[in-house]
């Protein structure tokens, strides 16, 4: 799998299609694991996904006294085994962006695993999957960085160029998660 | 037979002992591609994938789409027939119920002549039932009184087609080609939560660069992504419409030649907008003037674009006008019937465009044909095998058929895919009209609002227990299959209205195996028609992902693109529209200061019957609530989350206050998927567009109140 999840908040139209669909992938229970906020409903209705970002060391299972958070070859972080978590809930402290959630019915943690079963088929995971509005995306690596350098791209043509000091202007809302292994 | 449909090359996840149908969503006329996962085993439905090759919508659906299969085999289902004894519904064989319906049914024409029956249609199901509840009602029951939900949706677009082209197609170009348009022009839709799988296309042809202008009270999911937002007063498109135009016409954007050669009335329209200068425009619209302006040259200047517009537009008196004038726009610049560019409507409904076509309409017949044309109606009792004559003549429109009831013209109803004591205005009256039949029957498969008034309600069978076809809101006519068999007792609603026909001595006309039977009649009965179907066959929807009408001929492909040489009407040329602005019917006054506006949200559908038993749909929105903007709130001393009193002279409703400032500080908008006393249908008004009759659901003044303790 050489592909990357791709996100672009700016696009994001806080239907939550993403969490409904989370909830739909054989392994997920029917709890979904990512997150639509609002930035600021009172200022406006832009809204934004979150979702585990897959990490490279991944403090999650880094902190997992139990061993219980797996990373396949691919390089997925995998939700908690159930058998190996002891419901510690050091990787939802451990995580940086708040992404391993917890229920407290099994007391055992679930989080995101990239639609494992799907994924590693090649098949995009339920969220990019259905997004209306592409602000998920399961893409190629190289689609990834043609897409960042056509949005800076785009920005010129319009006029605006970037400054010391507001550079990232133009290209926030771009937000890659992937894992880097080829297979 | 394989009812999977995948194209070379895309790859699904079918799970062991799992098998996908391809069909298309229930909800939205957007009518998203999907594969609803059955299990081989017990045949039961357990899930949903993607139909990633679906031409549209590429396999990408709304939350509601994602949890549409919930609604199959969801313990609220009605199982079998009820009948209500003693205000209380007990279950009933079909037996009984058909010999209640046929003796109330004979009892009530034989005192008081055919006409004491009307029937009440909806379009959210396929063309084959659409179609058979305008034959149901003329030939199985006799009766002129017969319109449908629609009427609430589509009626002022229809109109207003109808009046400048000639025809009422939603779209006149595929969707697929909007990622070339370079300008989109919006009035009164929120597409983005309303049909937001179209928003792909949007982004498509703004990531080339495309601009995009919104014209909303509310600065919505959908405005938030426009260049220039128009945050106009709710009701004063006309007047916005005739402002544009005035500048295009200032500015030398009009294509002359186009307009010379395609359009009537341009003197005319040139005298109307005189007086429409930004000046005058903005005062009546409060957008200010150089936003008009703004739009005006990025419209003005733009090769290829599309003007389009929703109920926002569309749910006034001056619906007509409004859609007229916004479809004007177009033909000024000269686009209508060129590639990426033309004027469409966004259809609400699943079938809000199919199932206007044949025949629900109390003047229609299929394929667009009319009552009061003396050749549409023979053409179709051919096609009945009735003799012209006995054709019921041209009935009334939906919200008029409660004043019928009040004065005991209609006294009994057959309600079938709808639910009017919550989508109609003034509910308080429109329940208080069915409270005062003698008799009402609804078909559905929850216990609507409207079901729970009946005295008898008869199981239908859900959108995967039936095939058929839908027409979606590109003019596409697409296939719907039958994923699993009816749940208990439920029947589809074409063997229902079969099977009271035939009680009634109608058998002989309603003899069907299965919904293809009912197509094929249909393609016959609207042949030759406006929206003619006769070219249509659900293999060819198979082979070449839908069909576009008019398909006049066997052998033709089906028409994607429309009024590319000449328009529908008489003389084959658009009719520009001369409308001046008349303004709401209810104006702002003392007791009532402030606006009304409402609409939905992405988590429901229609009246909710369906969406509010979606356990992920309801965790996201599980009551109505008021939005209004922190100068108001703060005016009125009301908090976030505060509940507050609305009230207008028809009703009123406590709801709680969500604070945005993405929205006018004069205007409140409230959601309108909840029933009694969560319906802000207790206070709309039912003022109706003298053409369309469409009731003036998006505007009306209201009185605002902090609770005491
Ligand atoms: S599905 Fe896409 S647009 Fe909808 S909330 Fe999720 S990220 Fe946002
Ligand atoms: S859960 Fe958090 S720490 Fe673990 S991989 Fe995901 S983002 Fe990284
Ligand atoms: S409701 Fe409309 S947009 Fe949502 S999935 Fe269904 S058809 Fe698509």
């Amino acid at each position: 799998m050489n592909k990357i999840m791709y996100l672009e908040f700016e696009r994001c139209i806080g239907c939550r299609a993403c969490q409904a669909a989370c909830r739909e992938c054989g392994d997920h229970d029917a709890k979904e694991r990512n997150f639509v906020e609002y930035v600021d409903f009172t200022e406006s209705r832009q809204t934004f996904p979150m979702l585990c970002m897959q990490c490279k060391d991944p403090a999650c299972a880094r902190v997992c006294p139990a061993n219980a958070i797996q990373i396949t070859e691919e390089g997925v972080v995998l939700s908690a085994m159930e058998e190996k978590c002891i419901g510690c809930r050091n990787c939802t402290f451990g995580c940086p962006f708040g992404i391993p959630k917890f229920d407290f019915e099994t007391n055992k943690m679930y989080k995101c695993d990239m639609c494992y079963d799907r994924t590693r088929n090649d098949i995009a995971p339920m969220c990019a999957s259905v997004c209306p509005s592409d602000a998920i995306r399961f893409i190629d690596f190289e689609e990834m960085q043609q897409l960042r350098r056509k949005r800076t791209q785009m920005n010129l043509v319009e006029g605006k160029k970037p400054q010391e000091g507001n550079k990232w202007d133009y290209v926030p809302e771009f937000f890659g998660v992937y894992t880097d292994s080829q297979s | 037979m394989n009812q999977y449909l995948v194209k070379e090359g895309v790859k699904n996840q079918i799970r062991k002992g799992e098998k996908l149908v391809s069909t298309h969503c229930c909800y939205c006329g957007m009518q998203c591609g999907m594969h609803i996962r059955v299990d081989e085993k017990n045949n039961k439905v357990v899930g949903v994938e993607p139909r990633y090759d679906w031409v549209l919508t590429k396999g990408k659906m709304c939350p509601k789409g994602v949890t549409a299969y919930q609604t199959i085999d969801h313990p609220d289902r009605i199982k079998t027939p009820l009948i209500k004894k003693n205000g209380q519904f007990v279950e009933a064989t079909w037996e009984e119920a058909l010999d209640l319906i046929e003796s109330k049914y004979r009892g009530l024409q034989e005192n008081y002549g055919k006409d004491a029956i009307g029937v009440y249609g909806g379009v959210s199901m396929t063309n084959e039932k659409c179609y058979l509840v305008g034959k149901y009602a003329r030939v199985g029951l006799g009766t002129r009184y017969i319109d449908y939900n629609g009427r609430y949706c589509m009626s002022s677009a229809a109109g207003g087609f109808n009046k400048t082209l000639g025809m009422d197609r939603g779209s006149t170009l595929p969707w697929t080609e909007l990622e070339h348009s370079d300008t989109f022009f919006m009035a009164g839709s929120n597409t983005a939560e309303c049909h937001p799988t179209s928003i792909q296309w949007f982004w498509k042809a703004k990531d080339k660069g495309a601009k995009f202008i919104v014209a909303d009270p509310r600065e919505t999911t959908t405005a938030r992504l426009a260049d220039v937002h128009l945050d106009l007063l709710p009701g004063t498109d006309a007047a916005l419409a005739n402002g544009i135009m005035h500048l295009l016409i200032k500015h030398d954007y009009v294509d002359h030649e186009y307009v010379r050669e395609r359009c009537n009335n341009f003197e005319e329209l040139k005298e109307m907008t005189a007086k429409f200068t930004p000046e005058y425009t903005a005062k009546i619209t409060r957008v200010a003037e150089e936003k008009i302006i703004k739009a005006a040259h990025i419209f003005g200047k733009s090769p290829r674009s599309v003007v389009m517009f929703a109920r926002g537009a569309e749910q006034q008196t001056a619906g007509v006008d409004n859609v007229s004038l916004y479809t004007s726009m177009a033909l000024l610049r000269g686009q209508i019937g060129k590639f990426a560019s033309g004027v469409a409507t966004f259809t609400g409904q699943g079938n809000g465009q199919g199932g206007r076509e044949h025949g629900q309409k109390a003047d229609a017949l299929p394929g667009y044909r009319k009552i009061a044309n003396p050749q549409d109606v023979e053409h179709v009792a051919g096609v009945w095998g009735i003799k012209p004559e006995e054709m019921p003549k041209e009935g009334v429109s939906a919200y008029e058929m409660f004043h019928l009831m009040q004065n005991k013209t209609i006294r009994a109803l057959h309600v079938i895919c709808s639910n009017p004591v919550v989508s109609s205005p003034n509910i308080n009256y429109v329940q208080d009209s069915l409270e005062k039949l003698d008799f009402l029957v609804v078909n559905d498969f929850f216990m609507s609002e409207t079901a729970e008034l009946a005295d008898v309600v008869l199981p239908a069978a859900t959108w995967a227990e039936d095939e058929g076809t839908t027409t979606n809101i590109e003019g596409r006519v697409i296939r719907i299959r039958k994923v699993v068999e009816p749940l208990g007792e439920s029947k589809t609603d074409w063997e229902i209205m079969s099977l009271i026909a035939e009680r009634l001595g109608k058998g002989k006309y309603f003899d069907y195996n299965e919904p293809r039977e009912i197509f094929d009649e249909l393609r016959l009965a609207s042949k030759g028609g406006k929206a003619d179907y006769f070219g249509v066959t659900y293999e060819k929807i198979d082979e070449q992902d839908g069909v576009f009408w008019p398909a006049p001929t066997e052998d033709h492909k089906g028409t994607p693109s429309v009024f590319q040489e000449r328009f529908a009407t008489e003389d084959g040329k658009a009719n520009l529209a001369v409308c001046d602005f008349k303004g709401p019917s209810e104006v702002q006054s003392k007791d009532y200061p402030l606006w009304l506006t409402t609409g939905r949200v992405v988590y429901h559908y229609l009246t909710g019957n369906q969406t509010r038993r979606v356990d992920f749909l309801m965790e996201q929105c599980s009551e109505p609530f008021v939005e209004m903007h922190p100068e108001l709130a703060s005016r009125y001393q009301v908090e976030n989350g505060e509940k507050v009193k609305l009230s207008t002279p028809r009703g009123e409703m406590i709801t709680p206050v969500k604070i945005t400032k993405a929205i006018r500080k004069d205007t409140m908008f409230v959601p309108y998927h909840w029933g009694k006393k969560l319906s802000v249908n207790q206070l709309t008004s039912p003022a109706l567009d003298p053409y369309s009759r469409m009731p003036e659901f998006k505007v009306c003044a209201v009185k605002l109140e902090k609770l005491t303790k």
